[in-house]
């Protein structure tokens, strides 16, 4: 019964797709490479470049079509019309997004950390964990969003931009409903030694917050695609 | 032949579908019987809709609809009984046609994928180009191949939507005769149409749909001889309407005659064969000279319409 996600990922690995997240995937790398490490550049880097910017784009870009583009040709009906329990299709749909985006941007997330500390193992498994969670995160509610709306790549810009890259990081009460936050948290949280300085959230709060948010999601979708009026 | 003994495959009971203001579908009732069933109405009439809440794709806002005794809603393992095929001709451009039936094989629980493939492939005559991409197919060898998936598991009940929309002459008559010896099998079809001739030549029963509403239901035969009862109306240009429409309105083929502010006279006829050859030849009689003779409704909304009103 992987038919949906092998379809799913001949869908969403065009060669178009791939290369522009390897070519964003590649940027922090490049940014990493080039600087001479501190804890502004570990602002500018991790937080505002991984975690707010680049890696919820390449996991928008692979997410919100994942069902969007089969609502918009009307082929969704394929799956629909079929035996498969409707959280079969959602969870094989979300596997498939997690198998395109993650590797790209945990890779990237890998280099940069070894890179940034200068091979430090604790620290480089920090930043990848916490880069393959935001995947996971913002996954399930890209996934969710391209169920519920068609413009799912202009409502994602809007979260990207304004919520995770503004209002996050001037206004200190919506961290706690940020998965750039949580994402952040969770690699402090990982290596307390390099990171100890850092005023944020609970290792703690970040893995109850990054489950909730990933498992919200996920059932949220299962809801959405068993209530809707499939086109 | 229909069986209308034993209990209904679908039972459709006084439902409704509206969305925001627009009443989609209004208050229809109907059960379907195995055989072939057509779904006739013009573009717009509810067709699709109704096919949709009876497939499960769609919610009903009122009434209900049952399949084989279930309610299609939230209720996945009665597709393993079900084919659909709906109006959207969108296919996977990217997949070869071989592996489309495949994975629709795989995805209802076949289990000898192959043999089943084969055979639905084999049903649609489309074994030559199923090794190529459905990208590279014309607009009915993708509604054949769509047709192969809908066949692949072997169901009980088939729902088409327009299905014989794109395809030519030679695989319309193809499509008739592998319909034709699916419901000897024993399968209940339903196929919606907008064109009376295509579902005539299928459907041993029709249920007529106008505006959202069940205009009428039975045989075809039913169905024709209403049809061909229905009065005609023709606009009769020529250089003396008064007297034209006094010498028209004495012919046996000719219930009434009007004259339109334009000067035209409008017949209304139930025999338009007849009225076809004496128009003329009183005309002639009379030294009129008849310009321009136009059917006034001709269209397929008419047909139904006056059914509907009927």
């Amino acid at each position: 019964m992987n038919s949906v996600y092998t379809l799913t990922l001949r869908q969403l690995a065009t060669r178009a797709r791939l290369l522009l997240m390897f070519v964003l995937a590649l940027l922090p790398v490049y940014a990493a490479a080039q600087s001479n490490w501190s804890e502004e550049w570990e602002i500018v880097v991790l937080s505002g470049m991984m975690a707010g910017s680049i890696l919820p784009l390449v996991v928008l870009a692979v997410a919100s079509i994942a069902f969007g583009n089969e609502i918009e040709d009307r082929t969704l009906a394929n799956l629909t019309l079929t035996p498969i329990p409707r959280w079969h299709i959602v969870a094989q749909k979300l596997l498939a997004v997690i198998t395109v985006s993650g590797p790209f941007m945990t890779l990237s997330a890998f280099a940069v950390g070894y890179i940034a500390f200068a091979g430090d193992v604790a620290a480089t498994v920090a930043v990848t964990v916490s880069a393959f969670v935001a995947v996971l995160m913002y996954s399930s509610a890209f996934v969710w969003a391209g169920l519920v709306t068609s413009r799912a790549i202009g409502f994602g810009l809007l979260y990207v931009v304004l919520w995770e890259g503004f209002f996050s990081g001037y206004v200190s009460g919506v961290r706690f409903v940020s998965i750039r936050y949580y994402s952040i948290a969770l690699m402090h949280g990982l290596d307390e030694r390099r990171f100890a300085s850092a005023d944020n959230l609970s290792f703690g709060y970040a893995i109850a917050a990054s489950a909730i948010v990933f498992a919200g999601f996920l059932l949220l979708s299962v809801r959405r695609l068993r209530h809707m009026d499939v086109p | 032949m229909t069986a209308q003994s034993g209990p209904p495959v679908i039972r459709v009971d006084h439902v409704s579908r509206w969305f925001g203001n627009v009443v989609a579908v209004s208050d229809v009732t109907f059960d379907v019987h195995p055989g072939i069933t057509g779904l006739l109405g013009p573009n717009g009439a509810g067709k699709t809709t109704l096919l949709r809440m009876i497939t499960g794709l769609a919610d009903v806002s009122d009434g209900t609809v049952t399949v084989f005794g279930e309610s299609m809603r939230h209720n996945p393992q009665l597709y393993r009984r079900i084919g659909v095929m709906s109006e959207q001709e969108s296919v996977y451009e990217f997949m070869k046609g071989r592996e489309f039936v495949e994975m629709m094989a795989r995805l209802r629980g076949v289990t000898d994928v192959a043999a089943a493939t084969d055979r639905a492939i084999g049903y649609v005559d489309l074994a030559d180009a199923e090794h190529r991409t459905m990208g590279t197919y014309s607009r009915g060898m993708r509604q054949r191949m769509r047709l192969a998936a809908t066949l692949v598991h072997d169901p009980e009940l088939l729902i088409l939507d327009e299905p014989l929309n794109g395809a030519d002459p030679r695989q319309r008559v193809h499509f008739q005769h592998l319909l034709r010896r699916l419901a000897e099998e024993g399968r209940t079809i339903v196929l919606s149409s907008h064109i009376l001739e295509e579902v005539e030549q299928l459907a041993e029963t029709v249920l007529l749909v106008v505006n959202g509403k069940l205009a009428a239901s039975g045989g075809f035969r039913a169905i024709r001889k209403a049809l061909n009862e229905r009065p005609y109306h023709v606009r009769v240009i020529s250089d003396a309407p008064r007297k034209l429409a006094s010498a028209v309105v004495q012919l046996d083929s000719v219930d009434a005659v009007n004259i339109d502010p334009n000067g035209a006279i409008v017949v209304q006829s139930r025999n338009v064969r007849d009225l076809q050859i004496e128009l003329p030849r009183l005309a002639q009689a009379a030294s009129i000279t008849i310009r321009r003779v136009d059917p006034l409704d001709d269209s397929l909304d008419s047909v139904f319409g006056y059914l509907a009103g009927g």
